[in-house]
């Protein structure tokens, strides 16, 4: 039996109504903000920051993150935003103005005396079968397929300010995902294991993927140390090169001035000392890692590693520490007792190249190279550089995206004209409030192709009109050509991305509508 | 009167999260940070707001105790309390004594109480359709929270969480990981322990067959507690010796922990590069800075214990487990104990949009944990829905009418602010309460064994027993009683009266 939703009709009073409203239209205009950036044809954001500083930026969750948003309910937004780069990386405007439409349908619902768990309920069973719908269109994709894997890292790409350089960062994000993969474990897969050294100068076209290691910092040859060591064996160290301190507060009392004499031939020796021992190991590169407590190495020290030709590279972070020697394949060593050959990594080349303005120093012909990348961005300025770095970053996450979930579907909006029109088939079999809610929901999703059409120029109505009909006549990969401002099967245009994009952006929009809808009231405390 | 205006207005600020159709309630932090926190649990909102009147705290107070003791019902224990207030004021405007009222309302509490426990049924000599009761127990208890549509998955999960600690009733050895992305169905249940730490560098990922020693020691430097200490030397060479020693020091500390025979050490506070090369070079693994939330739990549920002096080997108790490895949960790395000494002991991982729906989530999730823990404790169940005040209504009703007296008029208010509780429910849900509440009553009245509620989904009265809508008899009872003692302690007041504020000397 049907179930009887008897006198079911809600009537807000005044104060509810208002909070309710107010939280719609906030979340609405956060979505309007980001909505001119979808697609390929979108436009870019300039945010300028309290200090001065400007990025430009097409990235959905970086325009949100830096907005100053006061609204609860808007915050929220900036929210969903930031679950979706962490769960796909890419989509991350996608999904804000999801939840716009959607919250748009609500109000529209509200108004017609909806009750508001009514439309919750039904939303979260129409997200299910919206998911349902996509794997049923999803191609399954196997790693093995290059081609595949490149294609949807270029659609990812195709939005971005790099686009026009997507046959160039695409590769790069495919090989460099892979290259980090444990084919055992591919569950395993961490993004912190590649490592995006950005350099301003050149053009994004002298990009690279380097073999090897690339660091930011400059080799300290203000001693005249070496810049280029070859058949290197490098060490990682985490003790500091400089004049003893005790962790007890130490006072060195000098009454005369030969005392003074002494104490600086001591730290001479006491340096030398040090030098000597690593010297011994064979090492001829080292890093040192960065030291808040006392100097990391002293001007003195370098001098006499330069003497020993001893190539130096200072200022390593300790969160970089896991990357270098899981690269490297060397351990870090903490005390100087402890260099031993068996401790360092080899490589076959260390030098300091130069890099537009800057230098930077690579390691390259590594020997037993751990599962990490290294990419070397360049841009001929820092906003350009920035974007890079997010776009190839959106590049990274479609391809680990594909790694966790293995099917790509159509991209181009067709995946949503196709959910939108089966949750139109699907909600005429179902009864009362809840097939009206259903229907609003597969309404709502179509605000994906029209905006796509309206960034892009095109007449939206037509061009949602035609694909209504295309994906009725059964062609279900369909979707909006942008380039050619037509409608076009997508699959041969190699327009696809990865399913979890797409299912994530639904679920994640469709819960945090439900969390929106179910506030009634905002209330001050402490 | 102001006592009661300022109760019944917060006990009107909560009512509408009330019942499964209730709503939440954004908390936007006035001070710095302007921090939101969205919520449906009464507890959470009447902590966190900005209380003035002295009654209005009482109830705040109220709603604290029943968190603290059964962990649920605290908006209905508000509500009932701001119910029977409401029902005072109106007698007392007719000239009906307080200390009458309160006899009234005592004498109904009592009798309400009878009816409550004689309705109770117990089953937990039937291991299965006890943990079905529990089950629909979570179920209930989820289904007025942002949990609602997995309720079906996380009630699984609470109850399966709180079958593995065997009755002990330690809440402790349940953990909650809070992870954003993925929706809330991705929740999981995990066996064991999940430390969200790192392993220091170069140290072995995975080690089977573990003997942990969890400890709270520095290892970074070994200090002198005494301020302004300080050593004088005259020359270079003996800095350096100083140094020296002090890694001596360290070393030796290392060595000594090592001598445990371990093959995993978790430490509270921070290990430096030193110590931590060493225990690679050992081949140990060294987890630093775990907070000490986590280590608490943590030497619970390996069996060990926090050692902060490492001299007596043989006297230290270590903690074991048959494996730890690293996981991966959305973009995080973190530490996974499984087969942990402590069987009870697991972690429930919870996933979501945001934090806002995450930390909801961990509250819901823990009102349901509390209530199941309660009812393990005392298994007698009640049905829910509103089932157990309409029939408490009809009990005090009848006992009214054999009373003589204003104290009659007293419970009868007490019977009306008991159907009011239904009738909020149905309120929220946009439902005809009057109607509702009437067809509930006359159910109740033709058939005293009557197991009708309210049916929020389909609008209408409805058997509780064929929904599975159950609740915690212990949580009940706390409702009726410590609503009827705040708004008894409330009613007791005639006047306010300033302190002068506390001598500073």
């Amino acid at each position: 039996m049907p179930p009887k939703h008897k006198n079911e009709l809600y009537k807000e009073s005044s104060r509810k109504k208002d909070v309710r409203t107010s939280n719609i239209e906030a979340a609405k205009a956060v979505a309007d903000a980001v909505r001119t950036s979808l697609g390929p044809r979108g436009m870019d954001k300039m945010v300028a920051a309290a200090n001065g500083e400007v990025i430009i930026t097409n990235d959905g969750a970086t325009i949100l993150q830096k907005m100053t948003v006061t609204q609860p309910a808007a915050k929220m937004l900036v929210e969903l935003s930031k679950s979706q780069d962490v769960v796909a990386g890419d989509g991350t405007t996608s999904v804000v103005v999801i939840c716009g439409a959607l919250l748009k349908k609500c109000q529209e619902l509200l108004e017609k005396g909806v009750h508001p768990t009514i439309i919750s309920d039904a939303f979260f069973k129409a997200a299910n079968k919206a998911c349902e719908i996509l794997e049923g269109i999803a191609i399954p994709v196997n790693l093995e397929d290059r081609e595949a894997l490149l294609r949807a890292a270029t659609t990812s790409l195709s939005s971005k300010v790099v686009s026009q350089y997507s046959s160039l960062l695409s590769p790069m994000a495919v090989d460099a995902v892979l290259k980090v993969m444990d084919p055992a474990r591919p569950n395993l897969l961490d993004l912190r294991d590649i490592k995006v050294v950005s350099k301003v100068g050149g053009t994004i076209d002298d990009s690279e993927m380097v073999d090897g290691m690339v660091f930011d910092q400059k080799a300290a040859k203000s001693a005249g140390g070496p810049t280029r060591m070859e058949d290197a064996k490098v060490g990682l160290i985490q003790f500091q090169i400089s004049p003893p301190k005790t962790d007890i507060e130490n006072n060195v009392i000098v009454s005369d001035y030969n005392q003074m004499d002494r104490v600086y031939k001591e730290e001479r020796n006491y340096i030398l000392a040090v030098v000597k021992k690593i010297k011994a190991s064979g090492c001829n590169v080292l890093l040192i890692q960065k030291s808040i407590l006392r100097d990391a190495v002293t001007d003195l020290a370098l001098h006499y590693l330069a003497k020993a030709k001893i190539m130096v590279v200072r200022d390593i972070e300790r969160d970089e520490i896991e990357l270098i020697s899981k690269t490297l394949g060397c351990l870090p060593i903490a005390h100087v007792d402890n260099m031993k050959p068996e401790k360092l990594g080899s490589a076959a080349l260390v030098e300091e190249v130069e890099v537009g303005k800057g230098r930077v120093v690579k390691i390259t012909g590594i020997a037993n190279k751990g599962r990490t990348a290294t990419v070397l961005l360049r841009g001929s300025n820092k906003l350009v550089l920035e974007e890079a770095d997010r776009s190839l970053h959106d590049a990274l996450c479609v391809i680990r995206c594909l790694v966790n979930k293995r099917f790509l579907i159509a991209g181009g909006s067709s995946p949503e004209v196709q959910v939108s029109m089966q949750l139109g088939h699907w909600s005429k079999t179902l009864q009362g409030m809840e097939s009206v809610c259903v229907r609003a929901f597969s309404e709502a999703l179509e605000v994906v192709p029209y905006t796509l059409a309206e960034n892009a120029g095109l007449n939206p109505i037509n061009i949602v009109t035609e694909l209504r009909r295309m994906h009725a006549a059964g062609e279900k990969y369909s979707g909006i050509n942008v380039k050619k401002g037509t409608i076009t099967n997508m699959l041969e245009e190699n327009v696809v991305q990865p399913l979890l994009v797409t299912t994530s952006a639904i679920t994640l929009a469709t819960e945090c509508v439900r969390m929106i809808l179910k506030i009634d009231d905002i209330v001050p405390v402490r | 009167m102001a006592s009661f205006v300022g109760a019944v207005a917060v006990a009107d600020l909560v009512k509408s999260t009330l019942g499964p159709k209730g709503m939440d309630k954004i908390l936007q932090s006035m001070s710095r940070g302007q921090e939101v926190t969205i919520t449906n649990d009464g507890a959470t909102i009447l902590k966190s707001i900005y209380v003035d009147n002295p009654a209005a705290k009482v109830l705040v107070d109220i709603s604290k105790v029943q968190d603290d003791e059964v962990g649920d019902g605290t908006t209905s224990v508000v509500v009932f309390a701001g119910e029977l207030l409401r029902e005072a004021e109106l007698l007392v405007n007719q000239k009906v004594h307080p200390m009458t009222i309160i006899a009234g309302y005592r004498d109904a509490c009592d009798c309400a109480r009878g009816v409550l426990e004689s309705g109770a049924f117990n089953n937990q000599s039937d291991v299965e359709a006890f943990r079905q009761d529990l089950l629909n127990i979570a179920k209930t208890t989820l289904s007025s929270k942002i949990l609602t549509v997995d309720k079906e998955h996380f009630a699984n999960l609470a109850v399966d969480a709180i079958m593995r600690l065997k009755g002990s009733g330690n809440l402790e050895a349940i953990h909650i990981i809070k992870k954003t992305g993925g929706t809330l169905h991705e929740s999981f249940l995990d066996e064991g322990f999940i430390l969200d730490k790192k392993i220091g560098v170069g140290q072995p990922k995975r080690i089977e067959n573990a003997r942990i020693l969890v400890a709270n020691t520095p290892m970074d430097t070994d200090k002198i507690k005494i301020y302004g200490a300080r050593v004088r030397v005259d020359s270079m060479a003996k800095v350096a010796e100083i140094e020296a020693a002090e890694k001596d020091k360290m070393r030796a500390k290392v060595r000594s922990i090592i001598d445990h025979g371990i093959n995993c050490f978790v430490n509270r506070q921070l290990i430096y590069n030193l110590p931590e090369e060493m225990f690679a070079d050992a081949g140990v693994m060294a987890i630093e800075h775990a907070d000490f939330d986590g280590i608490e739990r943590l030497a619970l549920v390996l069996g060990g214990e926090i050692v902060s002096t490492f001299d007596n080997p043989s006297e230290v108790k270590l903690g074991s487990c048959k494996l730890i490895e690293e996981i991966m949960i959305g973009e995080d790395r973190l530490i996974h104990f499984s087969g942990v000494a402590l069987g009870e002991a697991c972690t429930i991982v919870l996933r979501g949009a945001s934090t806002h729906i995450l930390d909801e989530a961990e509250r819901s999730l823990h009102d349901a944990l509390c209530v199941l823990k309660e009812t393990v404790a005392d298994a007698r169940v009640v049905y829910g829905g509103g089932w157990p005040e309409i029939r408490m209504a009809k009990a005090v009703e009848e006992l009214a009418s054999r009373t003589p007296g204003k104290k009659a008029l007293a419970m009868e208010a007490f019977a009306r602010a008991l159907r009011a509780l239904p009738a909020t429910i149905c309120d929220n849900a946009g439902l005809d309460s009057a109607e509702i509440v009437a067809n509930l009553k006359a159910a109740h009245g033709a058939d005293s064994s009557s197991r009708m509620g309210v049916d929020v989904v389909r609008g209408e009265a409805g058997d509780m027993k064929e929904l599975g809508i159950f609740e915690s008899f212990r949580v009940r009872q706390q409702v009726l009683l410590s609503g009827t003692e705040a708004s008894e302690i409330i009613l007791r007041v005639d006047d306010l009266i300033k302190c002068a504020p506390r001598q500073r000397g």
